[in-house]
């Protein structure tokens, strides 16, 4: 019932907003409103504890807290702080804020709304900001926090800063269970725009225009998240005015005038494999799969043609610590073949290996995604299976739904399953959390491979390695050690494309190296939206 | 042979509620089936990675324990009228519920009412004229659009309307947050409304007309049409006040037999006009291994049903004074 | 009055959904043999026009359409008639047996049948599908066991009603046993319903059977008339409409189209008092 209410109380506040908004004087600069579609709708609601753990839900929720540090289409901008230093002696990074920052009640951003934040995140943490290795956080004054680390953190400016939302330390210092905290102060924070309202059946956001922010003019009095499965029609009759689109949308809605945007590489395809059972605990093995699959055909045939090949080493290949030298295993169904036989497989009459009697046949699992709005019927399972039993594997193809086949991976009930996962664009500590096997099981995408002490050993140094140098090799090395172990075999990178509506003089773009430290690879970043 | 039974008021009420209970624990004992599991529903493909211990703690968290309440418990809280929380949404699952429901309630009832009032007529007034060029003419019409099932003429509307003329909305129940009169708003979902409501009543029409008919043209045989003739009714009241009474029954059936397919028909339409229903709900709840949710859509509408079907129960009795009064009669229909 | 003889080989409806139906079915039974290409060979230019080589174009997995449609045509009639036959023969044994015992039996029967309808039945049905992916064949029979509730209580009310019929009453006056009833009274009765009965579960179940796989719920590798309009509305901003979208709606329309229309004039064959109106 309280819901309802608050639903017909906004409803009447933004009719008047409505009219109070024309009634003023005409202000060519702000827009009323600009629309946002996306296929899912519901994301969680905006705020550290409560959205999704997937990029869009980070996403909604940093419209309305800032970081320390943030990214516009130009690369790192000063947020709530306007300057920083790092003094490798100490581990010391020492942040100056921008006085002009304000909570969205009016009282001011303060260095103890900082010191407070690493303390709240330390108690209880955010997946999204590990702050483990904060040892302590100073408050000289009310505009300087001085950071200091255990141990050094390479990624601590884009991961820690550039990601971790500050909290309100006057609203959040009661807060005893976060998880349960949902009244409207759980949604004060310093962004460029306010929290009014959610609909999860809906799956619609309404966000309005904090006109004090610290950086600038919100551009657009509100903003709204719509949820369509179509948005190319959307995006025609203008019920939005950006979203991401298929490749093949690119033509028709340039046509009708829209500006369209493409993205780097942030998200892959990738073929897990469950290499604590034979025969796919022998790497050798591993390395025959990879020969057999044909990546462009697999581009080709599920995306016509728009996407590339993905490098073997797990980072895209244009980022930038991304190791051109890394081993790549151009299509070969002879050479699959030569190492299968090596492995003692034998060739039946059939052209199917079998070894002692024992048919060598996969089980490969395919997620048919079912959740509402977002179909993507997967026909990479398809191909692949064409691909490997050309190579004389037998795969049992099965097609699942995706929570399915989730819970199958995670309890490693499988051979095969084909999935894929973004962050790939950001900092490579991303690499960690999908190699490492002491990841939480509920981490589907991650490669759990804990037989390599070296990659082990890699993935823990390269992390704390200042040098920037010293660490694109130690980098350079995790992309060389994992595309010849390959616990599993990234795919392609299908291209990412955005569509907008220009004549709302809105240049949406997509952030270098995705929004935040994790890379998230959507064309929705604030700074859009702020007049600098 | 004992013909029937009286239908004394203790056994049959003692038998919806033993059905009752069966639906409770039918509501309560499928999701659980389902594998996988809410939390891997959440979690899983997450774009960044927990710690095992944090994750540890969520697993152990009631939020996520759902699966793990007895039949007894379950009853109890139902019994203080708790439908559960959400698991996927952390609400109360029975406010998502009163979410959705009035966009469902509103396409079906609309949906139905249209297509029976409609269907009725047309059925009875093709039936009064017995094998003349309109009747023939309806017969067709209405043979041939039942062929086409709702999957296929959703389609279709969606693509001629919306897609290419672009006249109705592709997606959605209404515009949100547009601020509008509620006059306004009416219409916006009036318009949001008319391309689903659409699919259902072409889907439902044809079967009523075509039942009507046929039920219509059976009671015009009965003798007693003869004596309303006879009796120099005039024609429109002969059809309504005397035959079409008796044509109601099997019409009245259907609808009862129809609104229990509801889910199942309504989700096919609400996915291809993204209509934002209970449907869609369940689908969402399936897929997110939301167990509070699953169990309390399906105990709401199985209840829904089995009220409805007592409903049409007593309106049979009602419609057909033969079973009311236990002999037979050579009046009435 | 001239009494109007009725002969289902002059009805044009009949003739019309026979020669529809029966050109379906070929088609179907023939799918294999007719079918220019393996419905599951991959090797074929993406989402290409209809040309002579491809009559109905290639979709956007590299598979001709032509020789999809065919397949699905096959699934989607055989899983029909399996669930609708089935489903049919439970629904009339349901419905007369227990308008003929209208003790406990019947009560229960009919309780039972409330219960199954109560049941959104899409959720066993995704129960089945993900726990043991089960053939096709085995969907069906489980489809049937949901299918025959709805119309055991019409042939129920039905049963009822003939069963306090004047005629009925008589005979078992006159000594009739259950069984000359059943043969000579009951099932010529009921006949025509159930026959409708048998249109609408046929119906029902390939409608079913559509919707699930359109929905995604099926093994989406089989190929079904529904799963095909859900990849091709996938692809709706590209001019595939008419060759991807619309022949598996025209085909399954026909196929319901057909069942329907059999059924209606067969009814009207059947039924003494239906022809005999001036």
């Amino acid at each position: 019932m309280n819901r309802l209410f608050i639903k017909i109380g906004l409803i009447a506040c933004a009719c008047l907003l409505f009219a109070s908004a024309l009634g003023m004087a005409a202000d060519t600069q702000t827009l009323a409103e600009v629309r946002i579609g996306d296929s899912k709708g519901d994301w969680g609601l905006p705020n550290p504890y409560h959205h999704y753990q997937r990029g869009p839900g980070y996403v909604r929720m940093s419209w309305i807290f800032d970081t320390l540090i943030w990214k516009d289409k130009n690369g790192e901008i000063p947020a709530l702080a306007s300057s920083w230093s790092y003094d490798p002696a100490t581990h010391t990074y020492t942040f100056r804020l921008n006085p002009k920052a304000k909570w969205h009640d009016g009282k001011p951003v303060t260095s103890k709304d900082v010191a407070f934040t690493f303390a709240y995140f330390k108690k209880f943490p955010y997946s999204w900001a590990p702050v483990g290795y904060v040892q302590q956080v100073e408050t000289p004054d009310d505009a300087t926090a001085v950071v200091t680390l255990a141990k050094p953190f390479a990624p601590f400016l884009t991961n820690i800063a550039g990601t971790m939302p500050v909290l309100p330390r006057h609203i959040w210092e009661k807060v005893t269970d976060p998880k349960s905290f949902v009244e409207p102060e759980a949604f004060i924070g310093s962004g460029p725009y306010r929290f009014k309202d959610f609909n999860k059946t809906q799956g619609s956001y309404l966000f309005e225009a904090f006109d004090d922010y610290y950086l600038g003019r919100p551009l657009a009095k509100r903003v709204i998240y719509i949820r369509t499965g179509k948005p190319l029609a959307s995006l025609s009759t203008g019920q939005i005015d950006v979203s991401n689109i298929q490749p093949d949308m690119a033509e028709p809605l340039q046509k009708k005038g829209l500006t369209i945007i493409s993205d780097s590489y942030g998200w892959n395809k990738k073929l897990m494999i469950n290499h604590r059972k034979a025969p796919l605990n022998d790497k050798r093995f591993r390395q025959a799969l990879a020969w057999a699959i044909d990546r462009q055909e697999l581009i080709d045939k599920a995306h016509r043609g728009f996407g590339a090949p993905a490098s073997l080493g797990l980072l895209p290949t244009d980022h930038p610590m991304y190791n051109p030298a890394t081993p790549a295993y151009p299509h070969s169904t002879a050479k699959a073949r030569e190492i299968l036989e090596s492995l003692g497989y034998v060739k039946g009459a059939d052209g199917f290996y079998a070894k002692d009697g024992n048919p060598l046949q996969l089980e490969t699992l395919s997620s048919s995604l079912t959740v509402g709005g977002e179909q993507t019927p997967d026909r990479d399972g398809e191909i692949l299976k064409k691909q490997l039993e050309e190579a004389g594997i037998r795969i049992n193809l099965v097609q699942l739904e995706s929570s399915t086949t989730d819970a199958r991976v995670v309890k490693w009930d499988f051979d095969l399953a084909v999935s894929g996962h973004g962050g790939l664009a950001g900092d490579p500590i991303a690499l960690n959390d999908y190699i490492r096997p002491d990841v939480a099981p509920s981490f589907v995408n991650g490669a759990r491979y804990g037989d390599n002490a070296e990659l082990l050993a890699l993935l823990e140094a390269h992390v704390k390695e200042m040098d920037p140098a010293k660490r694109k090799e130690l980098v350079f090395r995790i992309q060389e050690i994992y595309a010849t172990d390959l616990p599993a075999i990234s795919l392609y990178y299908p291209d990412s494309r955005a569509a907008y509506n220009p004549a709302k003089g809105i240049r949406w773009f997509f952030t270098q190296g995705g929004i935040s430290g994790r890379g998230v690879p959507i064309p929705q970043n604030k700074m859009a939206l702020v007049a600098r | 042979m004992r013909l029937f039974t009286r239908m004394t008021w203790m056994p049959a009420l003692s038998a919806y509620l033993l059905t009752a209970l069966a639906l409770v624990y039918a509501s309560f004992a499928l999701p659980r089936l389902l594998p996988g599991d809410a939390f891997i529903a959440m979690y899983g493909g997450g774009h960044v990675a927990m710690e095992a211990q944090e994750e540890a703690k969520i697993r152990a968290s009631a939020r996520y324990n759902a699966a793990s309440e007895s039949f007894t418990q379950y009853l109890g809280r139902l019994g203080r009228l708790d439908w559960g929380t959400s698991t996927a949404y952390e609400t109360p699952v029975f406010g998502l519920i009163m979410h959705a429901l009035p966009w469902t309630l509103l396409l079906m009832g609309t949906a139905h009412l249209l297509s029976l009032g409609l269907g009725f007529i047309l059925g009875v007034e093709a039936a009064w004229r017995y094998d003349s060029v309109p009747d023939r003419l309806l017969t067709s019409v209405m043979t041939f659009l039942e062929g086409i099932p709702e999957l296929g003429s959703g389609v279709l509307l969606l693509l001629v309307f919306a897609l290419w003329l672009g006249w109705f909305p592709a997606a959605g129940g209404e515009t949100v947050y547009s601020g509008l009169s509620p006059w306004e708003r009416t219409l916006d979902i009036l318009h949001h409304l008319v391309l689903p409501l659409a699919t259902l009543v072409l889907a439902y029409l044809p079967g009523n007309a075509l039942l009507s008919r046929a039920a219509m043209l059976m009671t015009l045989r009965q003798p007693f049409m003869l004596t309303a003739a006879a009796k120099g009714l005039p024609p429109w009241r002969r059809r309504y006040a005397h035959a079409a009474r008796c044509a109601l029954l099997p019409v009245v059936t259907r609808l009862g037999l129809r609104l229990a397919g509801m889910l199942t028909g309504v989700l096919v339409v609400e996915s291809i006009h993204s209509y934002p229903g209970l449907g869609t709900l369940l689908f969402q709840a399936v897929s997110l291994r939301d167990l509070p949710l699953i169990s309390g859509i399906a105990l709401f509408s199985s209840l829904g049903v089995l009220t409805v079907a007592l409903t049409l129960e007593r309106t049979y009795q009602y419609l057909d004074p033969r079973l009311k009064q236990q002999r037979v009669t050579l009046h009435a229909c | 009055m001239p009494a109007e003889s009725f002969s289902l080989r002059r009805d044009p409806w009949f003739l019309f959904a026979a020669i529809v139906g029966g050109t379906l079915l070929l088609a179907a039974t023939a799918g294999p043999f007719l079918a220019p290409y393996d419905p599951y060979d991959i090797s074929f230019t993406v989402l290409e026009a209809p040309s002579a080589k491809h009559w109905l174009g290639v979709n956007d997995g590299g598979m001709d359409i032509f020789s999809e449609l065919l397949t699905a045509l096959r699934n989607t009639i055989m899983f029909g008639l399996l669930a609708g036959m089935a489903g049919t023969g439970l629904a009339v044994f349901a419905g007369v047996f227990s308008a003929l015992r209208q003790g406990v039996t019947g009560l229960m029967l009919m309780r039972l049948a409330d219960m199954l309808l109560a049941i959104p039945s899409i959720m066993p049905l995704v129960l089945l599908a993900a726990l043991f992916q089960p053939p096709p064949s085995l969907m069906a029979l489980a489809l049937a066991l949901f299918l025959w509730a709805g119309p055991s209580r019409l042939i129920n009310a039905q049963a009822r009603m003939l069963v306090t019929a004047p005629h009925i009453l008589a005979a078992r006056q006159m000594g009739g046993s259950l069984w000359y009833l059943l043969r000579r009274h009951l099932v010529p009765e009921i006949y025509p319903i159930a026959l409708i009965v048998l249109a609408s579960r046929l119906r029902a179940a390939m409608f079913m059977e559509a919707s699930l796989a359109f929905l995604g719920l099926m093994d989406p590798a089989r190929k079904s008339l529904g799963s095909m309009i859900g990849y091709g509305l996938k692809y709706y901003f590209l001019d595939i409409w008419s060759n991807w979208l619309l022949p598996p709606i025209v085909c399954l329309s026909l196929l319901i189209m057909s069942a329907t229309l059999l059924a209606m004039r067969m009814e009207k064959r059947m039924d003494p008092r239906l022809q005999n109106l001036s």
